[in-house]
């Protein structure tokens, strides 16, 4: 039950950064990136490979979440530009294209089978929890600032009405871009910390199961709205851990797919219903 | 010899007061030569030529489809030009984009208005330009806004956003202000507001380019009216020389 | 030329998995075009298309006709349950395309988990072996399943072109595609339009899934792969335009098959996700569709 317990907080940690991160293009930038969890792979499988090869977590660390940015700058840039639907759908085919490439670079990812034996920064997984803690904290605090800053109102101006915001004299295409890089790089960063911990990783960390469930935090947490999203982790993640405490007796399978069922439920009631979440100061 | 020198510039300020105090030698802030714009063919916008001089308001009219708004946006770089040239003082701003040609001192309104609906008053105000609650408060009670700075936008009436809109646009240091039918949509008390705004900023000396509808209101405010018709200018000259003018009348009548 | 002899072969298996991407890009492509959003829960109607022909056929035991108009019916009911209890709402309340789009993956992942529920993790097989044979052409065989899948494409696209290019119906939707308010002011109703489009899509849907499910083992998410190869055929072939994207799922089908002779078999996926980031890249508008506009 300990164990488990700080399993539990573990994740919520990781999840705050990569759903706190989301939040920031689509929430506060108004960027759909639904191929948020391709950045957040890439981090994971970079951070994974670069320890694998005895680069220390240290180096490794900063390093997925500069890489992940670094894929998100050069795609905004080439993407942001065009109107439209067409920054959705780019982001979109571009988790399918992550998954394609997770999967078919056997010699590098090793495909389906995935990356056993990733090292652990910390071993104590308590200590490690905190150590999570840490950098969540870091990552909330940092861009709770961003955000309240005058960049991070440019952003939100950007995602109300850009022309209204190009006539003021502000250069929207860069704005964008620097907050899909600090978005990705977050992302990164938690790919990073879930790759350490879990210490095993396959293409599935694609798959649009995960990541409706990290939407699912987002949206019934609220957009634009950090406190919102350590909310909708911290519910969500709760809400799913008890139903597996409380069906016991049925198989893990069917249990699997009731939280599947009910998580997508709540969602959809969610964007029917309730727009703006438990915290969200925009609609959706 | 440096009494000379004092007494030449002395003379040079006193010819540019008188220039600035004559209304008809005034500098052109905004000078556009034969700019052309077209929409799949049909040309919105057909070799426009006028100038906007310094401390005037300048209106533009003609019927719906005369191609003002397009002309607008060309201006502020949210249209790229097919041809022609726009100078700003002796800048080519033509296809510069659009925050650029902002910087440059081009701030401007639009028809259905624009403001950032999930920021606050006071956070609408600070994209325009950084300053503090003191100078944001001067400028909306410039406009008759009287709703508080902490006010979320979409809250607002549609008048009371374009009062936000326009204290916005003022609030953005400019050269030149353009206002897109400011009076449009709104209901009779703002309206009577705006056109009290239009002539306080008239005598504050205010470099103006607008688009309005109401004529008597155009023919009272302008210093200079420009008529366009089918993405031509059509007639330019003094107000009261414009409503004089037949062409103009067809133009808005049908012939 | 071992390599040349395998071509006529590879260009049948390229048409019959082309046929059924096209089945999923058309369905996702007409309501992208009609409705203005990204309709990722096609793949769910053609997984429950897949197992509702399964569960009819084999579980049951009725005929493959009678069992394929029950798939049918069902497939509309649950698109227009769909529409009615999910999109409807949406459109109502003005939610933007992104979030009805995400409202349909969510519909995607929910279907998936139900068919989970329903017939477990296994994977089924729709067994129509006493129906089936082989024909040998020497220069490729082709089973009378696979014949009946392109034959069957072939008609339902004929009935879609010919709903939207010659009925009244058709024009409806293309003025409701082109301009709503345009479209309302003339007396069209866009709901009652929304109503068939979805029908429409729930029978390319229904006839998608049992296709799929003849060439195919059955598993609770595989609505969810053949959606994402309608997504890149609809791309590919120009968002927005039904046509293209027929034309895009059939050259997917292709390149995937043909690109075997270049590449091993396991680097399928790899192709048609190449072809899209070149796409994406260089001709975001597709091989038909229209030119998006820089800002």
């Amino acid at each position: 039950m300990y164990e488990y317990l700080i399993a539990v907080f573990a994740y919520i940690f990781i999840y705050i950064i990569l759903v706190v991160s989301l939040n920031l293009a689509f929430g506060f930038t108004g960027l759909v990136n639904l191929g948020h969890m391709a950045f957040f792979g890439v981090g994971a499988y970079a951070s994974a490979l670069l320890t694998l090869h005895g680069i220390p977590w240290y180096i490794a660390l900063p390093a997925s979440g500069l890489i992940a940015g670094s894929f998100g700058a050069v795609i905004a840039a080439i993407t942001v530009r065009l109107k439209g639907d067409y920054f959705q759908i780019v982001a979109l085919g571009l988790a399918f294209i992550a998954i394609a490439v997770s999967r078919n670079w056997i010699s590098l990812t090793r495909g389906a089978l995935g990356l056993p034996g990733i090292p652990d920064i910390i071993k104590n997984n308590f200590y490690y929890m905190l150590f999570l803690f840490a950098v969540a904290l870091l990552s909330v605090v940092f861009l709770y600032w961003l955000t309240n800053s005058e960049t991070g109102k440019i952003f939100q101006a950007i995602r109300d009405d850009e022309t209204a915001a190009a006539v003021l004299g502000k250069n929207t295409y860069l704005y964008k871009v620097l907050s899909i890089t600090i978005s990705t790089f977050f992302a990164g960063i938690a790919g990073s910390l879930f790759a350490h911990y879990i210490s095993f990783i396959d293409p599935t960390i694609f798959d649009l199961e995960f990541f409706v469930i990290i939407l699912a935090m987002l949206i019934v947490g609220g957009l634009a709205s950090i406190s919102g999203s350590i909310l909708g982790v911290t519910v969500i993640s709760l809400l799913l851990s008890a139903i597996s405490f409380v069906f016991t007796n049925i198989s893990p399978e069917l249990i699997g797919a009731m939280r599947q069922m009910l998580l997508m439920l709540i969602l959809l009631l969610i964007l029917i219903y309730r727009p703006r979440g438990m915290f969200g100061k925009v609609d959706v | 010899m440096m009494l000379l020198l004092r007494n030449v510039s002395k003379m040079q300020r006193i010819f540019e007061h008188a220039r600035k105090s004559n209304r008809k030698n005034k500098n052109a802030i905004l000078s556009i030569s034969d700019i052309s714009k077209s929409f799949g063919g049909v040309k919105a916008v057909n070799k426009c030529s006028f100038e906007v001089k310094e401390n005037t308001i300048t209106s533009l009219i003609g019927p719906n489809g005369a191609g003002k708004t397009t002309v607008f946006n060309i201006i502020s770089g949210l249209a790229k030009p097919d041809a022609g040239a726009i100078r700003l003082e002796k800048k080519n701003i033509a296809g510069m984009p659009s925050y650029r040609i902002a910087q440059s001192g081009i701030s401007r309104t639009f028809q259905l208005t624009k403001v950032f609906r999930n920021l606050s008053v006071r956070d609408n105000m600070l994209i325009a330009k950084k300053t503090n609650d003191e100078e944001i408060k001067k400028v909306l009670k410039g406009v008759y806004f009287e709703k508080s700075l902490d006010t979320i936008a979409s809250e607002l009436s549609y008048g009371q956003q374009r009062l936000l809109e326009i204290a916005r646009a003022l609030l953005m240091p400019h050269k030149l202000l353009m206002l897109d039918e400011p009076t449009a949509g709104v209901n009779p008390r703002i309206r009577q507001e705006l056109r009290a705004i239009l002539k306080n900023l008239r005598k504050e000396g205010k470099t103006i380019l607008l688009i309005e509808h109401d004529m008597e209101f155009v023919m009272d405010i302008s210093d200079r009216v420009i008529v366009l018709n089918e993405g031509r200018v059509l007639r330019e000259g003094r107000p009261k020389d414009i409503v004089k003018d037949k062409r103009v009348l067809e133009a808005y009548l049908g012939k | 030329m071992p390599l040349l002899d395998i071509l006529p072969q590879l260009i049948v298996n390229g048409l019959i998995a082309g046929s059924i991407y096209a089945l999923a890009a058309s369905g996702f492509s007409l309501i992208y075009y009609v409705v203005k959003f990204q309709y990722f829960s096609h793949g769910a109607i053609m997984s429950i298309g897949a197992y509702l022909f399964f569960t009819f056929m084999n579980l049951m035991g009725l005929n493959y006709i009678l069992a394929g108009i029950l798939t049918v019916i069902g497939c509309v009911i649950a698109t227009l349950l769909s529409n009615w209890l999910l999109y409807l709402p949406l459109r109502k309340r003005k939610a933007t395309p992104a979030i009805i789009l995400i409202a349909s993956i969510v519909l995607l992942i929910f279907s998936s988990s139900l068919m989970l529920a329903f017939f477990g993790s296994s994977t089924k097989a729709i067994s129509l072996a006493k129906h089936n044979k082989t024909f040998d052409f020497g220069i490729f065989t082709i089973t009378l399943v696979q014949t009946a899948i392109i034959v069957s494409a072939l008609i339902l696209f004929l009935f879609l072109w010919i709903i939207l290019k010659k009925t009244k119906l058709g024009k409806s939707m293309r003025a409701l595609a082109d301009n709503k308010d345009v479209a309302q002011v003339v007396g069209i109703n866009p709901e009652k339009i929304y109503n068939y489009t979805f029908i429409i899509a729930a029978v390319l849907g229904a006839f998608g899934g049992i296709l799929l499910g003849l060439e195919q083992n059955l598993y609770p998410r595989m609505g969810v792969p053949i959606i994402i190869k309608g997504f890149i055929s609809s791309v590919v072939g120009g968002l927005g335009s039904v046509p293209g994207s027929i034309i895009g799922g059939l050259f997917i089908g292709l390149a995937e098959n043909v690109g075997v002779l270049y590449l091993p078999t396991g680097y399928k996926d790899v192709i048609s996700f190449s072809v899209l980031l070149l796409f994406l890249l260089f001709r975001p508008q597709g091989i038909l569709g229209v030119k998006m506009r820089n800002v």
